[in-house]
């Protein structure tokens, strides 16, 4: 459940550190992000010495949510951290690794780049 | 108990009728035929290795690199194969050719299940996502920038001990410099 001002951690390389949502990509009057969906964020804190810097507006995936997510089969999976993956407009991530456990539902999304940089699959 | 005892006795009528049902409402040879082509519909529907390395070498794809995945993402893949195009251009005509491929293979099914791809606009690093082959093909600067045959490759090795990273993490304790009489603990 990600809305406009929701703080998240960077699951990536990209040399952001948190962001915080401004708006959601999909419908004009959506409430909630889930995992999967790509929202406008603006960078809050970043590495030094990269290229993104902090207040820049980029978007991003949401790959991990504190909501749990529901399968058709029973399962729920849920994580202890809100987190999403930096990306560009046309979906290429802007960093070369990704940290943590990732959902599968990404590679059904159409996220198969992230989900092949990913560490681990849940 | 009374499950097993069901099941077995709901089984028995079914198995002495299948016999009859084979000899005379199904051929046997209907049914295998029906049979083999079912499997061969659900091989058609993606590529496998072999003729993705010929569509890759027909469209003269550089530096063609096949990896069997390790283990935590052998769920969802076998094989990840890396291809270079020299252009945008190139990386699209890779991924248009193994979907043209796709589909030629599939001719006369009814529905035609197409792999899924993604990134194929901007041309800088497209998926085709067949099943269980994974197919990345970058131009150059992609794939020197996301470097995937190092992360596909290192995942396995990262698991035997390094030597010095051993001796790097071993614990040294501070040396006690204080005057105060050390308090025995009972």
């Amino acid at each position: 459940m990600i809305q406009p001002q929701t703080h998240l951690n960077v699951a990536d390389n990209s040399g952001a550190r948190q962001l915080m949502c401004i708006r959601i990509i999909g419908a004009s009057n959506r409430r909630y992000a889930h995992i999967g969906d790509v929202i406008v964020a603006v960078i809050k804190e970043a590495i030094p010495n990269t290229p993104l810097k902090k207040s820049e507006v980029i978007r991003a995936v949401i790959v991990r949510t504190c909501k749990e997510l529901k399968r058709d089969n029973g399962m729920i999976l849920r994580y202890d951290d809100n987190a999403a993956v930096v990306i560009d407009q046309e979906g290429n991530p802007k960093g070369t690794r990704i940290f943590g456990a990732i959902a599968r539902e990404l590679r059904q999304l159409n996220f198969t780049k992230i989900v092949s940089l990913a560490p681990e699959v849940l | 108990m009374w499950a097993a005892l069901r099941s077995r006795s709901s089984s028995s009528p079914f198995s002495s009728l299948h016999p009859w049902k084979q000899g005379i409402a199904v051929p046997p040879g209907l049914n295998l035929t029906a049979f083999s082509s079912s499997s061969i519909t659900t091989n058609k529907a993606f590529l496998s290795l072999q003729e993705i390395q010929t569509v890759l070498n027909d469209v003269r794809a550089d530096d063609v690199k096949v990896l069997s995945v390790p283990n935590t993402h052998a769920d969802w893949a076998d094989y990840v194969v890396l291809a270079t195009g020299r252009s945008t251009w190139h990386v699209k005509n890779i991924a248009q050719a193994l979907i043209y491929k796709a589909k030629q293979k599939q001719k006369g099914v009814d529905r035609k299940v197409l792999p899924s791809v993604e990134g194929q606009e901007e041309g800088k690093w497209i998926v085709i996502d067949s099943g269980k082959i994974i197919v990345h093909a970058l131009d150059e600067k992609a794939r020197e920038y996301y470097n995937l045959e190092s992360l596909w490759t290192t995942e396995t090795s990262q698991k035997d001990p390094n030597p010095e990273l051993e001796k790097a993490f071993v614990k040294i304790r501070p040396k006690n410099n204080s005057k105060k009489p050390v308090r025995k603990v009972a």
